[in-house]
């Protein structure tokens, strides 16, 4: 619990961060926050092994390091520096990081789902036991290609997991206004899909069901839909000023936040406060000093700008 | 308001008088000072001549094709007084500029005022030397408004017929002539005798002009960009073509045509401009300069090696270094050692102020065949270039020239050119020394030879270099060291890459 | 013996299977031997995991190319129509090309996209196009369009072996065309154009089922002396600079054709590319022969008034070299 609660913390430490750096104006573009939403991250990641392949969306900074990405790398793409994990070229919306199985953040909503299902007949083609990973928001299922996926990952019987982080809004409209279907898990059930919905909001549910989702995956029982109710404190993105909420709204989420949730779990199995707190601090401080060095690293040159279009050398620097 | 005449200028070192193809602005036009006004053949080249006073143009007083003459007016330019208030202040001789100019050129040219040119020719006697003229001709610097002739400063918008001494007093075919001729100033010019001539008529008639005559309007003349460049290079003036193409487009076809027909089979063929250039400068070169050769093989061995390596860690894009481009910085090393080599000769041997004129730096000319003819464009500072910056200056520099593309300024300067035939050359030859450079090297083909080193027989890849040199400015002593010297760099390992 | 595009297609993507297990094909009836019977055969040969059939879902089948891609395999995608390629556009265009740039280069994606275009008799709008002009607007990917069967065989081999995304574009009216099969075939490079007929006063250039046209076209032009020379550009993207630069400096005349729509067609890029890079080497104004703008009708005459033709072509390069009829 205390490798939750620390991962809990750093994600949430994170946000803060990028929240604090884009007020100041030094994030490009309108990065999108995961905070209070940090529990289906840690509790779903702790299952996955390197070699497990993770997708994600637009709002996937907390599944990237709950993946086990270097913090420092992250943060860094997300301000845009060459030491970023692409290299300043993909930014908070494209995070990859191909060694830790990160495959990657999408910017276009429901573009993840296939790409997911591939690196899942990828892993049954080879015969490896790899499953994937794919998260994604409530507003997603509105595409087609959502229902085109879980079609052919039930058909096929293919090695994913399909986690729906359900937080009740899509951009700036609530689910009721944009789908009759409530729940996402009831989109399962025709393509003959198990699935679960649980509080996303306790590390410690998420982490149970995750589990048992992956290893029936892991035995070959073909896709599992994973619903997972949470809420999402901050907007829709850094400087969404969430006038489509209530003032009794946000304080009942406060209530439910997955971090404060832990901490009262483990002081009712009788860990100490001050190891709580202990965990917390650290927590907190890596990711402080993680950002500073990432701050004060290198932007990339911009005579570097073409390359990496292609992986052929024979097409370096065409122009078309 | 002020009238201004423009004048015909000095175009590069050796005009003698050039041929008016078109006018690029129309009576009634506004022209700005620095603006293209018409365009010349000369021997060497097809030149753009700007004005050098901002106006209108309310006459022309040359017609197209119309032999010129340095100092004859072409136009009128009408400025309004402030403008050209500057310019009139310094300038203005007392006499009238007609006269001085009659007195000068004995031959009273252009100074009549429809009196288009003609007569006399009115060469500048005083033409400034130094300027190193190539011998080789060019039909490519279209836009050289001259001026740059004045090689001291080549203000590229003189149309300043201030090149030429001659016509200083007027100079400024500018403001300087203005008051002169200026109707308001006439009472003063009254008194010079010439002065009937020298001012004409505000309303421009066209009786004086016997040619002066307003011209048409010039059209654009539609051409293909093939088939312009491949006139350019033949010295061709397009006017004279009839295009066959859509709307009377001038196309490849019809260039070739007028190139063939220009020169028939059989029977006297008139010379081209390049032709008669090429002719001009080595008639000079052979009768005015005493000229010997001192002769050497170099072993190319180290060159290739050399090459091989540079070439193969070449950036992207960048051209290959060739033996000419080693040629050239091994010469301009020679030179800077022997700078007794790298000057000019000036004037003639009886005369008091003759001198023997060192270069700044290495200036080098390299012989490019074109079509129907050859360039010497020069490479200037050739020793401030490592190989392959030199690679790249001269593949442009090349490029250009086949394109007829080069500045006036890549035609003069050099005091040695490089003359390398090529792999389909001769074993060896000698080159004739372009005026008014004083030494040329002539490169014959590379073969395999055997040759003796410390008694041993080998095979080494060599060839004939023949170095043809000025004898006023060097004899031989001086030519076999500095043969002997380029040999050694040429065989030796020290490159600037 | 001579074999048609289609078998020798096949024959090309049976060896692909054999030589390299990560190539596997997937597509709508891929097993059952694919809408044009290119694949038939394959799935009961190479087993049907290696060649797998998928519903009808374009977008999600062309995502899980691209993913499968990222992951180890080679896939080699058939989309049926390239006017459905519309539906696998947004991965196409938003991911495969663009995964190894935005990865900052960790990732690359080498999966082959094989479609067909053009027009055939009646197959009408929907099914006729020729949109190969979107994707060489598109960095990151790679554009085919062969224009015979040993061209299709050897293209297709190269395509597979690239490191990045091709879109491989066969035409309906190739798949009949036959030709005979020698011992070894070489591998052309990709982005490498060909002269499929050398010549002196013109330069056609064409692609796809343009290149047999306009070859027919060079030869009525050649009966009344003019010596058409013709260029198969094979790769729409990269574009081959270099193969084109060297005819025009020879002819100084082009005409470009296909049969796609000519405005914002591939013969815009190539006019306007040699119009900046080649000016000094014209003497006439690029031309272009394509498409005029309709949608390609149902109607058997009225879809050959429109689509251009050997004589489209001839008649424009007469008015080109300045002989009219």
């Amino acid at each position: 619990m205390t490798g939750l609660l620390g991962a809990l913390c750093r994600i949430r430490q994170f946000e803060l961060q990028v929240q604090r750096l884009a007020a100041a104006g030094e994030v490009p573009g309108f990065p999108h926050l995961s905070t209070g939403q940090e529990a289906v991250a840690v509790g779903v990641c702790a299952h996955l092994e390197p070699d497990d392949k993770l997708f994600t969306g637009h709002r996937g900074h907390g599944h990237v390091l709950a993946k086990g990405s270097d913090i420092e790398a992250t943060f860094a793409e997300i301000i845009g520096r060459d030491t970023g994990l692409c290299r300043g070229r993909g930014g908070s919306m494209h995070l990859v990081d191909a060694e830790r199985g990160v495959l990657g953040a999408t910017g276009v909503v429901a573009g993840n789902l296939p790409l997911a299902a591939g690196a899942a007949w990828a892993a049954q083609a080879l015969g490896s036991s790899n499953v994937s990973v794919v998260f994604f928001g409530d507003g997603a299922t509105g595409a087609g290609v959502f229902h085109e996926t879980l079609n052919l990952a039930a058909l096929w019987k293919l090695p994913i997991l399909f986690v729906c982080e359900n937080n009740g809004v899509a951009e700036f409209t609530t689910r009721e206004e944009h789908s009759n279907v409530s729940k996402v898990s009831a989109f399962a059930a025709p393509y003959a899909m198990p699935t679960k919905t649980i509080d996303g909001n306790d590390v410690l549910v998420v982490h149970a069901a995750a589990g048992d989702a992956i290893a029936a995956i892991r035995r070959g029982e073909g896709p599992y839909l994973l619903e997972c109710m949470t809420y999402r404190m901050a907007g829709h993105f850094v400087g969404d000023a969430q006038q489509y909420r209530s003032k009794e709204e946000i304080a009942a989420m406060r209530e439910k936040d997955p971090i404060e949730r832990l901490k009262r779990n483990m002081l009712a199995q009788g860990v100490a406060q001050s190891e709580i707190d202990a965990t917390v601090e650290r927590a907190k401080q890596d990711v402080l000093e993680a950002v500073e060095r990432a701050r004060a690293a290198g932007r990339p040159a911009p005579s570097t700008v073409g390359e990496y279009v292609y992986k052929s050398a024979s097409l370096d620097g065409i122009s078309g | 308001m002020a009238r201004v005449a423009l004048e015909i200028p000095k175009v590069g070192l050796v005009m003698e008088q050039a041929r008016l193809v078109r006018w690029l602005k129309n009576v009634g036009d506004t022209v700005t000072q620095g603006e293209p006004i018409l365009e010349l053949e000369t021997e060497k080249s097809l030149v753009e001549i700007e004005s050098t006073e901002t106006g209108r143009l309310v006459e022309q007083l040359l017609a197209v094709d119309a032999e010129v003459h340095i100092g004859d007016q072409a136009a009128w330019l009408e400025t309004d007084a402030a403008s050209s208030a500057g310019v009139r202040a310094g300038s203005l001789p007392a006499a009238s500029p007609s006269a001085a100019r009659g007195a000068e050129s004995g031959a009273g040219n252009a100074s009549a005022p429809g009196g288009a040119a003609k007569s006399g020719g009115a060469t500048a006697s005083t033409a400034p030397s130094a300027s190193a003229g190539n011998a080789a001709p060019t039909s490519a610097p279209r836009s050289a408004s001259v001026g740059g002739a004045a090689p001291a400063s080549a203000p590229r918008s003189a149309s300043v017929g201030g090149a030429a001494p001659a016509s200083a007093p007027r100079s400024a075919s500018v403001g300087g002539a203005a008051p002169a001729i200026a109707p308001r100033a006439a009472p003063n010019e009254a008194a010079a005798s010439t002065s009937a001539r020298s001012i004409p008529p505000p309303s421009g008639t066209g009786s004086a002009n016997a040619r002066g005559a307003t011209n048409a309007p010039p059209t654009r003349i539609m051409c293909s960009p093939v088939a312009r460049r491949l006139a350019a290079q033949n010295g061709l003036d397009l006017r004279t073509v009839k295009g066959t193409g859509p709307r009377g487009r001038i196309q490849l076809a019809d260039v070739r045509h007028a190139i063939e027909a220009k020169a028939p089979a059989s029977g006297p063929q008139p010379l081209s401009s390049m032709r008669r250039a090429v002719a001009r400068s080595m008639t000079i070169s052979a009768t005015t300069i005493p000229q010997f050769i001192v002769s050497q093989s170099v072993d190319w061995t180290a060159v290739q090696a050399k090459r091989t390596e540079l070439n193969a860690h070449l950036q992207h894009g960048a051209p290959k270094i060739t033996v000419n481009d080693f040629l050239l910085q091994a010469i301009a090393r020679a030179l800077l050692t022997y700078p007794a080599l790298n000057s000019t000769f000036r004037g003639n041997p009886d005369s008091p102020d003759a001198a023997i004129v060192p270069a700044q730096g290495a200036h080098i000319g390299l012989v490019v065949a074109v079509e129907n003819g050859l360039l010497v464009p020069i490479l200037h500072d050739v020793q401030q270039l490592g190989l392959a910056d030199l690679a790249r200056r001269r593949a442009d520099t090349v490029d250009r020239a086949l394109k007829s593309r080069l500045k006036q300024a890549e035609l003069e300067g050099g005091t040695f050119s490089l003359s390398n035939l090529g792999a389909r050359g001769p074993d060896r030859f000698t080159a004739i020394v372009n005026p008014p450079q004083s030494a040329i090297l002539a490169v014959g083909r590379q073969r395999d030879c055997v040759v003796a080193i410390n008694g041993g027989i080998h095979v080494r890849p060599m060839s004939e270099l023949s170095l043809t040199v000025d004898h006023r400015v060097a004899d031989g002593r001086l030519a076999s060291e500095f043969l002997r010297y380029l040999v050694e760099i040429l065989e030796g390992n020290e490159w600037r890459a | 013996m001579t074999q048609t595009f289609i078998e020798i297609l096949r024959r090309a993507l049976d060896e692909e299977l054999a030589r390299d297990k990560a190539v596997h094909l997937l597509g709508e009836d891929v097993a059952a031997g694919g809408a044009f019977g290119v694949t038939r055969g394959l799935a009961q040969k190479h087993g049907e995991t290696r060649v797998r059939n998928t519903p009808i879902s374009e977008a999600a089948i062309t995502g899980m190319a691209t993913g499968a891609a990222l992951c180890g395999l080679r896939p080699v995608l058939e989309i049926m129509f390239i006017d459905f390629a519309t539906l696998s556009l947004d991965c196409l265009v938003n991911q495969s090309a663009k995964y190894r740039y935005m990865s900052g280069g960790q990732l690359s994606v080498p999966m082959v996209v094989r479609t067909q275009a053009g027009a055939a008799g009646g197959a009408a709008a929907q099914h006729s196009q020729s949109l190969e002009a979107w994707f060489i607007h598109v960095p990151g990917l790679i554009v085919v369009a062969p224009s015979s069967p040993l061209e299709a065989y050897g293209l297709l081999k190269s395509a597979i072996r690239m490191e990045d995304p091709v879109l491989f574009i066969e035409h309906k009216r190739l798949y009949t065309m036959r030709q005979e099969m020698p011992a070894t075939v070489e591998l052309p490079p990709i982005g490498r154009a060909r002269v499929a007929r050398a010549g002196d006063d013109l330069t056609l250039i064409a692609y796809s089922a343009m290149v047999p046209t306009a070859l027919e076209a060079a030869e009525e032009l050649a009966r009344s002396g003019v010596s058409v020379e013709v260029l198969d550009l094979r790769t729409l993207l990269p574009l081959d600079m270099e193969t084109i630069a060297a005819s025009v400096s020879k002819t100084h005349r082009v005409l470009i054709a296909h049969e796609a729509v000519q405005n914002g067609g591939v013969g815009a890029e190539i006019a306007a590319r040699i119009g900046s890079e080649l000016f000094d080497e014209l003497d006439a104004p690029v031309t272009r022969v394509g498409c005029p703008f309709v949608p390609i009708p149902f109607a058997p005459e009225l879809e050959h008034a429109l689509l251009p033709g050997r004589e489209n072509i001839v008649r424009a390069a007469r008015e080109l070299l300045g002989t009219q009829g």
